[in-house]
């Protein structure tokens, strides 16, 4: 098992109790898409796996070590091989397409060296490599803030691809994006887990996209799961059961 | 809704005793406030309206007798305004009665008030359309305007150097003011400062010594540091980097918190270490914004040179305060015209390259 979590709390100083007992199971591999309302605890849930958000109680496990309670060092080493990606593409705006990518390798860069941008020559081949992963690579030297979302998307992904991580994490990576501009940018994210056996934990508000994608669906309402299994059972009884009655269910290319 | 519910029936006994202490305090406040301005009133009628305008008198007596008795009697109109709940107060804080003599007080009290602060403030200003438009008066600024007209081009060369010299002055300030300011800023930032108590009570007590070192105009600094290292061009420049310092540490520091978190939150989560965090994710975002208000302060700094110069700090405000106590006018207009257009260009040329900063 990649990732094991265990009876994960979260409750934030304003006093939302935003996660309730989360367990879940993440075998290498998996595509595992979470669905759900806004403010269903999703994104929480995700930052909670790489403690961009401090979990209040229970275990994370990813590869045999319990994440939630590492400090310092051994929490920067964790989350080296976590990827993230998150909705609003989140670069560097005025700083180069190249230098966002090689960002993400900074966890295994030493300080001086990264302060000084004296990247090694193996560094620059990575961050090349990943852009053409992502087919960007004609863009490599343009600021960030001037591509379009798709493509400012398809950098973050490389971004988090510098990290050679195990697990990628998306937090809604498609939300801000167009239907088609959205579909575009999934399909690398399953090229990265086809292609690189990367496991990935991505959040979703279209259930088209979720059929589609995902190897594994899980459901959150109000902090607890309400649905694991195959994304191909989510019917009309489900869907109502996890967006509320008046939810109708709208399609996306 | 859940929190709701739980606070409607777990929580209903201590809400309503802390309502209830909310409601203390207003009326601890309010009656402070109707005593203050029962105290205010008294006084600004006695005093300034009474005593200076229709007794006429050049000195104020002053004795703590007569001022005690106000108090004292203040002391009573305002309790027992507040008691009343009909004052001005009353409604600040949102405890007054519902009824006509509550709104009617407000009113007739409000303006009262108004009134007798814009009297009093006339009184003290002591205006007068006389001596405006006095012939005497007028003929002495009509010539003084014309000597300022006609410059005397004669000390052109040493208003020159002079003018230099507080661009000089102006510049090294600011120079000097960008390493101390910057690392300010890092610590006086709420954003970075925020995470636990101790990096909170440093964030505290520098911005504390930041506002009260900032609020010492530069030439109130200027009149110390010309004591302190003596008159002349290093004591304005002094007294420019202690306030340069104080003001764009603020400045800096507004620009760091108001980043977009997006891109540290990216970085923290590859692992990155906290100075690779602040270089990486924080500095790109700033850079501009620190170089911007870096411009705006320099030729803030040109503006106050001119002035720090009146009190010993060097520069063209320096041979203006000469000229000036020589009642050498056509030179003061020379000096005078000179200082406008080099103030205009700063200002046109800090705005334009300020623009295509951004």
């Amino acid at each position: 098992m990649l990732l094991t979590v265990r009876d994960l709390h979260k409750t934030y100083k304003s006093g939302t109790h935003a996660l309730k007992g989360v367990s879940l199971d993440v075998k290498e591999g998996e595509f595992l898409v979470v669905i759900g309302l806004s403010g269903s605890g999703k994104s929480t849930l995700l930052r909670c796996i790489n403690r961009l958000v401090e979990p209040t109680s229970g275990t994370i496990s990813f590869l045999n070590q319990d994440i939630a309670h590492l400090k310092g060092d051994q929490l920067r080493k964790a989350k080296r091989q976590i990827g993230m990606v998150f909705q609003q593409f989140n670069l560097v705006k005025r700083r180069s397409v190249l230098a966002n990518v090689i960002n993400g390798r900074l966890g295994s860069l030493r300080t001086l060296e990264s302060i000084f941008r004296s990247y090694s020559d193996g560094v620059l081949a990575d961050a090349n490599k990943c852009l053409e992963t992502v087919g960007i690579t004609d863009y490599a030297n343009v600021r960030a803030d001037t591509l379009s979302g798709g493509q400012q998307q398809r950098v973050a992904i490389a971004r988090s691809l510098m990290q050679n991580p195990r697990l990628l994490l998306a937090d809604e990576p498609v939300a801000s994006l167009d239907p088609a501009t959205s579909n575009s940018v999934m399909q690398y994210f399953e090229k990265i887990n086809k292609e690189l056996g990367t496991t990935v934990i991505c959040s979703l508000h279209f259930l088209s996209l979720v059929r589609r994608y995902a190897s594994r669906a899980i459901a959150l309402k109000a902090g607890e799961i309400v649905y694991e299994g195959s994304p191909d059972d989510i019917d009309q009884t489900w869907f109502k059961r996890i967006y509320g009655e008046e939810a109708e269910e709208v399609e996306i290319v | 809704m859940n929190e709701i519910s739980a606070m409607g029936s777990d929580r209903a006994v201590p809400v309503a005793a802390g309502e209830k202490a909310g409601r203390r305090i207003k009326y601890i406040k309010a009656t402070f406030l109707d005593i203050f301005l029962a105290f205010y009133s008294i006084l600004v009628v006695q005093r300034a309206i009474y005593d200076r305008f229709i007794l006429d008198l050049r000195d104020l007596p002053f004795s703590w007798t007569e001022t005690g008795a106000i108090f004292i009697l203040s002391c009573v109109i305002g309790a027992w305004w507040t008691y009343t709940r009909t004052s001005l107060s009353c409604r600040l804080f949102g405890i007054a009665k519902n009824n006509n003599v509550a709104e009617w007080t407000v009113e007739i009290f409000g303006w009262f008030l108004f009134d007798i602060t814009f009297i009093a403030g006339w009184i003290t200003t002591k205006i007068s359309i006389v001596s405006l438009f006095s012939g005497e008066g007028v003929q002495g600024a009509a010539r003084l305007f014309g000597a300022l007209f006609t410059p005397q081009f004669g000390i052109l060369n040493d208003a020159l150097f002079a003018m230099i010299e507080t661009i000089y002055i102006a510049l090294i300030a600011t120079l000097l003011s960008i390493p101390p300011a910057l690392i300010l800023s890092f610590f006086t930032a709420r954003n970075l400062m925020k995470e636990n108590k101790f990096t909170y009570a440093i964030y505290y007590i520098l911005r504390i010594i930041l506002n009260f070192v900032r609020s010492i105009e530069a030439l109130i600094w200027a009149i110390i540091f010309s004591v302190w290292v003596g008159i002349g061009p290093f004591a304005g420049m002094l007294a420019l980097l202690v306030h340069t310092i104080a003001s764009n540490a603020r400045l800096y520091s507004e620009a760091i918190e108001s980043i977009d978190q997006g891109p540290v939150e990216a970085i923290s989560a590859t692992g990155a270490n906290r100075i690779q965090i602040v270089w990486h994710a924080i500095v790109p975002q700033i850079v501009l914004p620190f170089l911007s208000y870096t411009i705006y302060w320099w030729d803030i700094n040109v503006r106050m040179a001119t002035i720090i110069g009146l009190v010993g700090g060097g520069g063209i405000g320096n041979l203006l305060m000469q000229y000036q106590g020589l009642a050498r006018w056509r030179e003061v207009g020379l000096i005078v015209i000179m200082i406008a257009f080099v103030v205009w260009v700063m200002d046109y040329v800090s705005g334009r390259i300020r623009e295509a900063i951004y």
